[in-house]
Order: structure tokens, then sequence, then C-alpha cells
């Protein structure tokens, strides 16, 4: 049992007064004085300084100073009166020194501690000496907030995992848990895995899980977890706290998935079974078209441009004259039907000629409202025509054939005359 | 420009006018009509008629519109009795086709006088002809082979009667049993008695309208057909060499010339002479002798020149007759044959005569 005299505390009071007038004091200076018989001691957090023995009338005592109470001690001192030792604990240090020396069933001695630089939890005399007294550890929870991914899209879960660990060397008792609100950005799942967060002890080397949420992303962004707190003692009830780590996750947005547009294409192709042709031959051309794309076309138009100097003379049913001009309309075109248009011209003047086959047509893509509108054209090779076997004739003027063919009218309508005249019976 | 009617009764007729038809073409092939022109002076209207179809189908020159049929079977078989039966009742179709030619100055019928339809229908053709018109009209006439049986020889003479009847202002004869001298076969015989009229009356025709160096026209024509006894014959010479025109007058004048045996100088009675031909063979001197030489003989020669430059000399004579001593044997020869077709009648009778004799048997049958 420790306690406390009056003496002790008007050293305290005076010193604490010392210190105001003093000025500024940057050091802790605790002060303690007591009469310890032989065989007990006194107890300055886990140091215990012993006092083995007192010799009355050589005003001498001895101390021995034990740390946890293992083992050696880390001081063995015998001190007269007045004088004093010194130790240090942790980055403090602890002076002792010897008042007097008095008689008794057991001697005693009357000591003054003076401690320096310690943040002292546990003083006073422990009877029966340093096997006696009762020491303490540091609980360190390691509060580890962990994710299962660190970077995810927008409607992705995530698991979040809370889980402290002592890895401190005495227990953690009356443990409780601040779990941090929710983390915006995120939305917290219906099922909450694991959730204990109060009057929780925590043995060396345990784990403890203090929670699993599963969030849902919500917003893109870089989002950092705010960290879980806790507080906690050790088994001296000494008051401790930990808090946890803080992982980021990045959401992004999700992709759009890009539907791909659909084309309709429309290879145009004209084709002439002559290139090298005489005045008034026919030339037969054939137009071809195939739909290559993966959408079906529709109001297909294609125009067949004859040149002066040659003659659309017919060809396939579904070609019209339309104002003079070969057409083909087809309401749709399927995807890889192919067609053919064989059409006739004459060539009526000499020269060098090409046919050209011009296309529109249209196309739904499958992504734009519009219908995608599209043309093109054909031209063929050049077409010669030459002069033809009789064209030196025909290149007379006309009454060069007329005044023969007239004569020749009226030579035989002569005779069909004479012979009616001259015809009996 | 004379308006001149030419008629061709039955097959002899019809082809005389083919051929003249043919020849006024001036084209040696049957082709020529579809050509050539028929290069008549006159306005000539050419008609032929015929009761045989198949004589008609066969001319090649002469227009569909100028030939005739008279529907009468085939022909009227040399009977000229059923011709002049058929042409009575056919009159007014033919005398309708004439009457729509126009007005004529001058007509000519040509026939065979042997023949059936021909030498039936002229007489009484003539004699309409003269009835309605004013126009003198003349008769070809071409006399048979004598050997060619005694029907076309009794059809010949009184063909020639009825002819001589009929008012025709003159006959002119042609001779088939003379022109049989040109020779050949039978086909081209008859081919070349027709080809030769035909020239002759080209010549005739042409001679009436030509602008003359001496003239001779139809009054002169008209004068020398009154005169004799009607009948007249045609002499012709055409030289395909460079022949003098004494000589051609000569020829033209000679037996082998005309178109009927005669001796000009002792049967003639008048006659027109027409020489055509170049200037240069045109010698007034040797004509003058030879026209004098002819007329001291036969009276008077009327005489007419045409130039033609560069033709050789060519001579047409009309002569008329006072005696035909030709056609006295002819008409002798005739009335055998009359008194033979009268004989082979009786004797057909004769069997009749055997027809009663067989009718004895009549209801009778043989018994055995």
């Amino acid at each position: 049992m420790v306690k406390l005299s009056r003496t002790f505390l008007l050293v305290v009071c005076s010193i604490v007064l010392l210190t105001m007038l003093s000025g500024s004091a940057t050091a802790s200076v605790e002060y303690f004085e007591e009469e310890i018989k032989i065989g007990d001691g006194y107890q300055i957090n886990n140091y215990v300084i012993d006092v083995t023995d007192v010799f009355i009338t050589d005003k001498l005592a001895v101390f021995k100073v034990y740390e946890n109470g293992d083992g050696e001690p880390i001081h063995d001192e015998m001190i007269g009166i007045n004088e004093s030792f010194k130790f240090d604990l942790g980055n403090g240090e602890v002076e002792l020194k010897l008042l007097s020396v008095g008689s008794g069933v057991l001697n005693r001695a009357s000591v003054f501690i003076t401690v320096r630089n310690v943040d002292t939890y546990l003083t006073g005399i422990v009877n029966g000496g340093h096997e006696y007294a009762t020491y303490s550890g540091t609980p360190i929870l390691e509060i580890t907030t962990t994710v299962d991914v660190d970077t995810m899209v927008i409607g992705d879960f995530v698991k979040v995992t809370v889980n402290a660990k002592n890895v401190g060397d005495d227990k953690a008792v009356d443990v409780r848990f601040f779990i941090p609100p929710r983390l915006e950005g995120f939305s917290l799942d219906d099922e909450v895995l694991e959730l204990t967060v109060d009057d929780v002890t925590i043995e060396v080397g345990n784990t403890y899980r203090v929670y699993v949420y599963i969030y849902e992303a919500t917003n893109e962004g870089s989002f950092t977890f705010k960290p879980t707190t806790a507080i906690f003692q050790n088994s001296a009830e000494v008051d401790f706290e930990a808090s946890s780590t803080t992982p980021t996750i990045t959401v992004t947005a999700p992709e759009v998935q890009e539907v791909p547009k659909k084309n309709a294409v429309l290879e145009l192709s004209t084709d002439v079974d002559s290139m090298i042709v005489e005045r008034n031959d026919k030339i037969t051309a054939t137009i071809n078209v195939k739909n290559t794309g993966d959408a079906p076309a529709s109001a297909v138009w294609i125009n067949i441009i004859i040149p002066q100097g040659l003659e659309y003379v017919g060809g396939d049913s579904a070609i019209e004259i339309i104002s003079g001009v070969p057409k083909i309309y087809m309401g749709s075109f399927g995807v890889q039907q192919e067609k053919e248009y064989p059409y006739t011209v004459k060539a009526s003047e000499l020269g060098t000629y090409t046919l050209t086959t011009k296309l529109a047509y249209e196309y739904d893509d499958g992504v734009e409202a519009e219908t995608q509108k599209v043309s093109n054209e054909s031209v063929t090779e050049s077409i010669y025509v030459q002069k033809g076997k009789y064209d030196e004739l025909l290149e007379q003027p006309i009454y060069v054939y007329l005044l023969p063919l007239m004569v020749i009218v009226m030579i035989a309508a002569w005779i069909y005359h004479r012979h009616n005249q001259y015809k009996f019976g | 420009m004379l308006n001149i009617l030419m008629v061709g009764n039955g097959q002899c007729g019809n082809r005389i006018i083919d051929a003249i038809n043919k020849q006024a073409f001036g084209g040696k092939t049957k082709f020529a009509k579809f050509y050539s022109k028929q290069k008549f002076k006159s306005r000539v209207e050419t008609i032929v008629v015929n009761t045989a179809i198949n004589d008609l189908k066969e001319l090649k020159h002469t227009k569909g519109r100028d030939r005739i049929h008279i529907p009468h079977l085939h022909g009227v078989g040399a009977n000229r009795n059923v011709g002049k039966t058929v042409f009575i009742e056919n009159k007014d179709l033919i005398m309708r086709q004439i009457e729509d030619r126009g007005r004529f100055d001058v007509g000519f019928v040509i026939t065979s006088a042997s023949g059936g339809t021909g030498s039936s229908f002229t007489p009484m053709l003539i004699k309409e002809l003269k009835e309605r018109y004013d126009f003198p009209v003349y008769a070809i006439v071409v006399l048979p082979f004598r050997e060619e049986g005694t029907l076309y020889l009794q059809n010949a003479a009184f063909c020639l009667r009825d002819m001589r009847d009929s008012g025709a202002d003159g006959v002119i004869l042609a001779d088939n049993q003379f022109l049989k001298q040109l020779g050949g076969d039978i086909e081209s015989a008859y081919n070349g008695i027709n080809d030769m009229i035909a020239e002759r009356i080209l010549f005739l025709l042409d001679a009436l309208d030509s602008e003359m160096m001496m003239v001779t026209d139809l009054g002169d024509f008209k004068t020398v057909m009154d005169g004799g006894a009607g009948l007249a014959t045609i002499g012709f010479y055409k030289a395909d060499k460079d022949v003098p025109v004494k000589t051609a007058i000569q020829k033209a004048l000679s037996p082998s010339g005309l178109l009927f045996s005669t001796n000009v100088y002792d049967e003639a009675s008048r006659a027109m002479i027409i020489i055509k031909g170049d200037k240069s063979y045109l010698s007034i001197d040797d004509i003058s002798n030879e026209v004098e030489k002819l007329s001291s003989a036969v009276g008077h020669v009327f005489k007419g020149i045409i130039v033609r430059n560069g033709e050789y000399p060519q001579v047409l004579a009309v002569l008329t007759l006072e005696s035909a001593s030709e056609l006295e044997k002819l008409y002798a020869i005739a009335v055998d044959a009359i008194h033979h077709e009268r004989d082979k009648k009786i004797r057909v009778e004769d069997k009749k005569e055997l027809d009663k004799a067989f009718s004895q048997l009549d209801d009778l049958e043989p018994h055995y």
C-alpha cells in the first residue's frame, strides 16, 4: 500500500513554488520521502529499490535496485547518511538520498527520492521487496484497415477489414473502438460481417477483428479511409490509445462500353465486255453491287450516266428510264447481298468514253438517330470507239446514198408500173 | 401528129401487133419495155383482140389494157361462122374499147386470112369502123401456107372476099407461102415473118408522119391505096452495108423485098417509094432514075426521102395491084379446098347413113 506523507506534500508544494518562482521548468521532477524497513522496497514503475541492510551504528544502509523483479539487481549501493546514488530509468533519472537510519524490530532507512523526467504511473513502498511488487507492461494495438482492392470503379464493391493486433507486452483491456463515419463516395452494404467494439480484451500477440464492411463505390475519386481509433488500458489500468492505418482507394468511373457502329458498305463496280469497238457496235456493261458491310442498306439509287456519243439500248428489267436517265431503285439491300445489272449501249459516234455509275444509299448504323447517307460512283476504263467497216461509206453526204436509192426505187417503181401495164390475165 | 389505130385480130394479128410494139421500143430484148420508150412518131394506139386467152397471154410487148379477150371457149376453132357470131355478140365491147381511145386519122387492122377469129372478126370490124368513123381503114392480111390445110385455105378465100365487101380502103397482102423462104423452124419462120411485117409497117408509120426532104403523107398513101383493085403489098430493103440507093430501090421492088409475090412492073397500079438514109447515099439522080423506071411501068409513083444521118439506105415501097396472079392461084387452090371440104362433109353424112344401118339392130339381141 503506497501512502504519501504530509511532509512529502509540503516538499512537493515547495518545489512547485520554487519552480514557479525560478521561471520556466522544462523537465518533470517528482520527489518522494519514505521510511523503508529492511526487506521492503520502493517501486517506481517497474523498478523496485530494495532495502537489504541498515546499519545503525555505522549509519549506513544498503540498497539494491531491480528491474521487473528479474535476476540480479541493476544497482547495489551502500551509502551513508546524506549520501545518495543515481540510476537511469528509461530516459529519466532516479536519485536516492539516505536521510537517516532507525532501529526497531526491523531497522529502517529514511530516504529522499528524486525522479526526474520519468512518467510515473506506479510508485510506493512494496512490502517484501521486489519479489512482491506488481509489475505492468505496455499493450500496443496495431489497428489495420485493409481493403481487398485499391482501385475500383463506381459500382464495384470493396471489402474493408479492420483488425487490431496487440503487439505490446501487456494485454489490452477495456478496449473501445471508435468506428469512423461512412466514407463519402461509398455506400455501406447491408451486410456487416462483424462488429464488436466495446469491452474487448486483447491478449498479447492476439489479433482481434473489429469489423468487416462491404462498401459500394458511388463516386469516382481518390478516397482515404478515416482511421478507426481505440482506447484501452493495460493490466495496471493505465490508459492507452491507438489509431488504425488509413488506406486510400481510387475509384474511377466505369468505362462506357461503346456500342460498335454498323456500316452498310456497297461496293460498286462496272465492267464492259469490250474496250475497243467499232461504231454502231454494241457494248454490254454490267453493274455489280455487293454489300460487304454489316448493316443493310436502304433507298438504294443507281444512276447510269451515258455520255454523248453512246446510246442506251436496253438492259435488265430493273433498269427504268426516268427523265432520260437509266436508273435502278432498290428499297433495301441486305448484308452480303450481291446483284448484277447488265445493260447495253450502242456506240453511235467515234471517240473515247467512260461509263459512270453513281450510287446513293442510306443505312442505320445502330447508334446515331439519323440514317447515314452514302454516295459513291464507279467509272469504267476508257472505251474506244473506232471507225466501223462501212464508216467510210456512211461518211458521205446523205444524198450520195439517197440518190442511188431514189433511182433504184424509181426504177423499181417504173418496172413495177410497166409490169402492171403489160400484165394480162 | 397523126392518130393511128392499129388492131390485131386473132393469133397472127396479135403477134404482129406485139412485134410492132417490140420494135417500137427499139430494143432487141424482151426487157426493152422496162427501160425504153416506144419511138412512134404518131400517136399510135394498138389493140389486140382474141377469143383464145392463151394467145393473148403469150404477148410480151402489148399493154394489158390493149389486150381484149372475147370469151368463147379457147377460140373459135378456125370456124369463121362461129367467129362471126362471137363478134356480133361482143361487138359493143370491142367498139367501146376503140371509142375510148379517141379520134383517129387512119386505121390498120391486121389479121391472118386463114384463122378463125381474125379472119372472121376483121371484115366485120372494118365494116363497123367504116360505118362509125370517117377515117380510112386498111387491112393487112397474111395469107396462109398453101399446104397449111383446106380449112385455112377456104377461110382465106372467104375472108378476102368479106374483106373486100367490108368497105376497107385497101388490103395489104403478106403471104406466108412466099415468105417461108426465110427458112428455119416453123416458130422462127413465123416470128421472122411477123418481124418482117412489123418492120415495114413501122417504116410506113414513120414515113407518114416525118418531115421529109421530099414529102409523102397520108393523103399520098390514100391515093396510092385507092388505085388498083384494092389490093396492095409492100416492098422493103434495108442495107446493112454501104449500098447505092439505086440498088436498094431495086432490091425493095424485087420479089425478095416484097411481102406478096408479084411482078410490080406488070401488076402494080400505083406506088409510093420512101427512101431513108444518110444524105451521102441519097443520090437524087439514082432515085429519079429508078422512080422513073417504075412510073413508066405502073403510072404514078409518090416518092419521099427521109434523111437519117449515119444510116445505111432503107427503101419502103407501097404498091397497089391491078391484078394478082398469085392471088388467083390461091383462089384456085382454095376452091379445090372448098370442094375437098364439101366432099368430106358428104362423106360424113354418109357415115350417118351407116348409123341408120346400125340402128336396125335396135331392140335385137344376139342368140347363141
